[in-house]
């Protein structure tokens, strides 16, 4: 018998596409949530915010020393100067990669994470193995993601178990000069402000 | 509290809800204090980790004053108080076989951590 | 709690496996939940530090198998029940509902 629903009719739902559904409807006829603002908060954080944010910071603050100095002092503040702001960025703090210091973040109880920057956080962030074993072995975790550093760099890890959210600065890639801030924002990736990529400039 | 509505939503995303307090209160360590993780086991909420449990390290630094997750988390109240940033040696965490040069820098409140 | 969220140094748990590309989403029902979670936190129907603790008590093999959107589904049900917002026969009946409307 022909019927409509919005979906694919290859499967049935999934348990957990029912419990969601069933959350939703229930809440919905209660009148306690707006099935709208569902829309609008999924469409604003997959289309506004993510690490092209966090990448805009990093390059203003590889451009601008007066910048870099607010933004590794007062991050929110410095943050906020260019509109990102909020929802799991209330508290920020801004921690700098240099020729002798290598820093990563991880949330070793969940999943924090500094959206407001960096967008929702990577699958691999939340899951378990990353949050185990780079508080213990960062330099293995690193080359799992093809990074090797020299044995003297120091590493700093953070956990962000209460409400700061942590950002990293990578360092500045050699030979990118005469690059202008958003040449140079195109050359930051996700992972280098989590702390487990450095850049190259290409 | 209402009903969540789109026109809030932006706003709601663009100012969050910080659990930082404007309360006046004193801090119990400071900067460059050699500081104590407390060995609790609660079968409540806590954001003090196992793996520093019993672990010394040193203040860094002074967030200032936040609402209390192991309370929160139990309608329990704010318990407003400093959280700081605590720097712990690898060797001190996992032991003498680890390289010199790797820290790990963790939020703790001031009820977590006794002086040494 | 000294439950299965609680990870630091913990051995044996397999590789990182960091995916090159993925979607914010991998599905519709994530983007449904995301929605649902932020919209629940604004209508003060609980704290950041229920909503964590309420993951916390998931049973830990359930935890370790589960995606962390599932976590959040699991601990907004459990919230909501002990609130009093919904009860657990409302849920499993507008499930089943959904379900035949389905078939």
């Amino acid at each position: 018998m022909p019927h409509d629903h919005p979906h694919p009719h290859n499967r049935p739902l999934s348990d957990v596409e029912l419990r969601v559904k069933a959350l939703e409807s229930i809440l919905t006829e209660k009148e306690l949530i707006d099935p709208e603002a569902i829309d609008l908060i999924v469409e604003t954080y997959e289309t506004k915010i993510g690490p092209r944010n966090g990448a805009r910071v990093v390059a203003r603050a590889w451009s601008d020393p007066a910048y870099k100095e607010r933004l590794l002092s007062d991050a929110t503040a410095a943050i906020s100067e260019l509109g990102f702001s909020g929802v799991q960025g209330e508290d920020m703090v801004v921690v700098e990669n240099t020729d002798e210091v290598h820093n990563i973040v991880v949330c070793t109880l969940c999943s924090c994470y500094p959206w407001p920057t960096l967008g929702l956080p990577p699958v691999w962030y939340k899951a378990a193995p990353y949050r185990a074993k780079v508080v213990k072995d960062p330099r293995g975790v690193l080359e799992e993601f093809g990074v090797t550093l020299p044995e003297d760099t120091e590493i700093r890890v953070w956990d962000s178990n209460a409400e700061l959210r942590y950002l990293v600065l990578p360092k500045r890639p050699d030979g990118t000069d005469g690059m202008t801030e958003e040449q140079l924002a195109e050359l930051v990736t996700r992972d280098a402000m989590i702390g487990t990529d450095v850049l190259t400039a290409q | 509290m209402p009903t969540l509505t789109p026109d809030v939503v932006p706003g709601l995303i663009a100012t969050g809800a910080s659990a930082r307090l404007d309360e006046d209160v004193a801090p119990t360590f400071k900067i460059g204090d050699r500081v104590e993780m407390k060995n609790i086991n609660p079968v409540t909420h806590t954001r003090l980790p196992r793996y520093v449990r019993g672990k010394t390290g040193v203040v860094e630094r002074d967030h200032g004053v936040f609402a209390f997750p192991d309370t929160g988390a139990h309608g329990l109240g704010h318990k407003a108080q400093h959280v700081y940033s605590v720097k712990f040696s690898f060797r001190e965490l996992w032991g003498d076989d680890h390289a010199e040069n790797m820290y790990l820098y963790i939020d703790m409140f001031d009820d977590y951590m006794k002086a040494v | 709690m000294n439950g299965i969220h609680d990870l630091g140094g913990m051995d044996g748990l397999g590789p990182i496996n960091p995916a090159k590309d993925e979607p914010i989403f991998k599905d519709d029902w994530e983007r449904r939940m995301f929605g649902l979670f932020i919209s629940c936190f604004a209508g003060g129907h609980y704290n950041v530090d229920e909503f964590r603790h309420a993951i916390e008590r998931m049973d830990p093999a359930h935890y370790l198998e589960t995606s962390y959107y599932e976590h959040w589904l699991t601990s907004l049900e459990t919230l909501l029940v002990e609130k009093g917002v919904v009860t657990q026969d409302e849920l499993a009946a507008r499930k089943k509902h959904i379900a035949m409307e389905d078939a």
